[in-house]
């Protein structure tokens, strides 16, 4: 066997265990934009240099020598550095996290990278028309019904979806041409 | 002597061994002098087990017993698709193991992928041990871009199993990036195409001097150069079955014959314009004559053939080069890897998709061991020289009702990354939650690929909505998963290391380790008559071997036709070690994550006084919440609207329903599952799926959708 894991740990450029440490703690209060060391306006080109910068510190490749808690304080840090770089990457989501910076949002306030599936299907329907759970539900399966065809069970759901939203236009319309259908 | 890590490109067809030290990296050739060895095993009857290219070229004479193109079927379900399409091609018998997982037969013994991937990566230790006349126990080794999690997990248990410590399971198009970039100072964009043996890869890189930066990696685990050969196989089987009435597809041995002599084929189309495929007496014909397949087929003919295949790989570019939110242009440079590359027909496609000459100053077989073995020596060294920053290739996602998964980490999102989310019971007095946890891009659960599912209880048992479960998704620099539920209330938490539910248990490992199979593998360097004296190799002479003549000279290279020679006994004393019984079902105390398919549904819990709400069988519902939502109330109404609105739409319906839906879903047919369906028709209906159908019901989340979207 090799000294390199026995010989111990070497602190890197400029990085020394204590620092590491005081990160690892301080990493939850900083802002996507400090844990990066990029200014708040900064340049896409800007920010991806600050992610290589910041990720030549904290790769855990570069740590893999030092004790296993120390391991565990870099890694958490470089999971924090790409969650930064991969929220303030994307212009949509760099928008809603600067938005929510200007209200106040705590400086450890985090992000999720993902909007999931399920919630983009709300999404989609939110766009779609609805205001109200109940007449976004009705709609829904409406749309459902018509996809199979079964025209009555389709008026129905519009009905219910009506009565839930009143002032709803598109399914007022929706309701109408399918009541058309069925006459 | 100064301890090493070797780098080890396991390849489909083909594996490469290298080693870099002392600012040199090169790659460490085979007995017979070959930089690349055959991913092939050859089981003898006496039990001895050769792996290379002497056992591939006992491909034709004993096919029953000959594992080729193993890695196609690591890491999958004996239900998958291309489990399905390898049992229907490969002249080896597949088997059902425990939990769906796949299994090789082998005469009296079952091996598991693990295990005969480990053959492999033990013949490769011992071709880098023979080169350096010193022990190695560390490496790295590549895998697809695009596999999953259950892939590489699997990749690595195959490297414990050869006694090695993987120090890192690599992307193979990164390991070829930095072998291309390493140590040159680059400020550029480049586009590895990764043509192997039985995947395709493309991944796109940002190189900034030593960093390394994957921008997107995109990819088709069903597609490679064996699918080329398939191509040629069916047209000469086609036309033999037209001029002779014969077909050869149905004869274990003629169809190995012609599968060698396609893969020769499309070597030789490599070099030349035109080859002549020949395999005298290919078969027997009812009147006892031999009969021989003669076929000339030219590069145009052969481009016609593959060409499909070809543009399949331009639409997966286009998939990465958006995912990068590039154009072609971008590039600075596309590197070709894998050995079908070679042909002028796929460097052409390439040149003209790109817009520009790929390099041709990379060895398309070596360049992938290279990378990992300048990885390997780097993670070995203390001074980091090159950072890796690699991307995870599928969308991680949960099971949420309906058989829908909602995306908890997106593909081509950096590693290491952790997120969580939290979620709520979503019955009353609920006592645990059984989460399930998937890869790849479908909305339906049931497309996307089970990574494992596990049991969270412990929690406090409370009304509905006033527990809070943070569950944390974390995948580390090796692309391997972790999942974390956790109760922030009492601190109780439940941490697994997704494990596949076809996958080997700890337990399992262990058995095969002990057993030690792979310590039977004869060494290529005795085989060759390197190591031992005694064992020369007696090269029989080859009863109608196909040949490939291209007008010139064939590419024949003598070695690997050699037949393994008839070894007395294996040299190593395991041979003693009885053998065990293939592994038996996975007790289910040892393996907490995996539930078996037996286990009974979750308990319902009957709240006191709500009968008609237990008839709905969540028992282990959550609800999503909000990363900042503070806990909802116990009664919110909010919550029944959502979960009630099912009976609420069909008074009459039969308690028997399980299907729950999502409100606010876009709502096309078949994302919903039918409300009035019972249990039993879910499960046919889901068959795909692994779980019984309980579990089908019994998982599901639900997303609340007055707590998320502000």
């Amino acid at each position: 066997m090799t000294g390199d894991g026995s010989s111990g740990p070497k602190p890197r450029v400029g990085l020394d265990p204590k620092e590491i440490k005081a990160l690892a703690r301080l990493v939850d209060d900083l802002n996507y934009y400090e844990i990066l060391g990029a200014p708040l306006g900064a340049a896409s080109v800007a920010l991806r240099d600050a992610y290589h910068a910041a990720s030549r510190k904290f790769h855990p490749d570069a740590h893999r020598h030092l004790d296993p808690e120390m391991r565990g304080a870099v890694e958490r840090i470089a999971k924090r550095v790409t969650e930064a770089y991969s929220v303030l990457r994307e212009p949509r989501r760099r928008k809603l996290y600067d938005e929510r910076l200007a209200q106040g949002a705590s400086a450890g306030a985090r992000m999720q990278l993902v909007e999931g599936t399920v919630e983009a299907g709300r999404r989609a329907a939110e766009e779609r028309g609805g205001k109200t759970l109940n007449g976004k539900r009705y709609f829904t399966l409406a749309q459902g019904d018509l996809a199979k065809g079964d025209l009555s069970a389709a008026a129905r759901n519009l009905q219910m979806a009506c009565t839930f939203e009143p002032g709803n236009e598109l399914f007022k319309a929706k309701l109408a041409e399918v009541k058309a259908k069925l006459r | 002597m100064a301890e090493v890590a070797i780098g080890i490109d396991l390849g489909t067809s083909n594996s490469c061994v290298a080693l870099a030290r002392g600012g040199k990296v090169e790659v460490l050739p085979n007995a017979y002098g070959e930089s690349i060895t055959a991913s092939v095993v050859a089981f003898a009857e006496d039990g001895s087990i050769t792996v290379g290219n002497a056992a591939k070229a006992n491909i034709i004479h004993d096919p029953k017993h000959t594992i080729y193109s193993s890695k196609r079927l690591i890491g999958r379900y004996f239900f998958s698709e291309e489990v399905k399409k390898a049992k229907a091609i490969c002249s080896y018998e597949i088997v059902e193991g425990p939990n769906h997982s796949v299994r090789i037969k082998m005469r009296s013994e079952e091996f598991s992928l693990p295990e005969i991937s480990a053959m492999i990566l033990r013949e490769m230790k011992s071709i880098a041990e023979a080169r350096l006349g010193q022990t190695v126990t560390k490496a790295v080794i590549t895998v697809p871009a695009y596999f999953n999690d259950n892939q590489r997990q699997a990749t690595k248990d195959a490297g414990r199993i050869a006694g090695l410590e993987v120090l890192r399971i690599l992307n193979e198009p990164t390991a070829a990036a930095l072998s291309y970039g390493f140590g040159k100072g680059l400020n550029q964009r480049v586009a590895i195409y990764d043509l192997g043996g039985g995947t395709f890869d493309i991944s796109v890189l940002e190189i900034g001097k030593d960093v390394f930066e994957v921008l997107s990696t995109c990819g088709d685990t069903f597609l490679g150069g064996d699918d080329l050969d398939d191509r040629l196989i069916d047209l000469l089987a086609d036309e033999f079955v037209a001029k002779e009435g014969i077909n050869l597809r149905n004869d274990p041995y003629a169809l190995e014959k012609l599968k060698v002599a396609a893969e020769s084929a499309k070597k030789g189309l490599s070099i030349e314009d035109e080859v002549e495929v020949r395999i005298p007496d290919v078969i027997v014909g009812p009147d006892g004559r031999g009969r021989s397949v003669e076929r000339r087929i030219t590069t145009e003919e052969y481009s016609a053939l593959v060409m499909d295949l070809v543009m399949r790989t331009f639409k997966v570019c286009d998939e990465a080069l958006q995912q990068a939110n590039i154009v072609a242009r971008d590039l600075a440079g596309v590197i070709l890897v894998g050995g079908p590359t070679r042909l002028p027909l796929i460097r052409n496609a390439v040149k003209e998709y790109f817009q520009r000459e790929p390099r041709t100053d990379v060895n398309p077989d070596e360049v992938v061991a290279l990378g990992a073995a300048i990885h390997a020596a780097s993670l070995l060294s203390p001074q980091q020289e090159a950072y890796l920053l690699d991307v995870t290739p599928l969308s991680l996602k949960i099971g949420v009702a309906s058989g829908l998964a909602e995306t908890v980490i997106d593909r081509n999102t950096p590693v290491p990354i952790e997120q969580t989310r939290g979620f709520t019971t979503f019955q009353d007095f609920q006592e645990s939650v059984n989460i399930r946890v998937y890869q790849g891009e479908s909305r339906q659960a049931a497309e996307n690929e089970l990574l494992g599912q596990f049991h969270f209880s412990g929690f406090k048992k409370a009304r509905r909505g006033e527990v809070r479960i943070d569950v944390t998704f974390e995948i580390n620099s090796d692309g391997i998963v972790n999942v974390t539920a956790r109760d922030p209330a009492t601190g109780q938490q439940a941490s697994t290391q997704i494990t596949l539910s076809s996958g080997l248990s700890e337990a399992e490992i262990q058995k095969i380790m002990q057993r030690d199979r792979t310590a039977q593998v004869v060494p290529s360097a005795v085989t060759a008559g390197m190591v031992a004296p005694g064992n020369k190799g007696a090269a029989g002479p080859l009863p109608q071997t196909p040949s490939i003549a291209t007008p010139p000279a064939p590419p024949v290279r003598s070695a690997p036709l050699v037949p393994p020679p008839p070894l007395p006994s294996p040299p190593i004393a395991a041979r003693t070690a009885p053998v065990l019984p293939p592994p038996a079902q996975v007790d289910p105390s040892e393996d907490l994550e995996v539930l078996p398919d037996d286990l009974p549904a979750l308990p319902d819990l009957e709240p006191p006084g709500e009968p008609a709400q237990a008839e709905a069988d969540a028992s282990a519902e959550l609800i999503v919440m909000d990363e900042a939502a503070p806990l909802p109330g116990g009664d919110g109404p909010a919550d029944f609207e959502i979960t009630g609105g099912f009976s609420q739409l069909q008074p009459g319906a039969e308690p028997a329903k399980k299907g729950l839906e999502i409100a606010g879903l876009d709502g096309s047919p078949d994302e919903r599952v039918p409300v009035d369906t019972p249990s039993e028709d879910l499960f046919d209906r889901n068959s795909r799926d692994l779980s019984p159908p309980s579990e089908d019901i019994s998982i599901d989340l639900e997303v609340d959708p007055e707590k998320k979207g502000k």
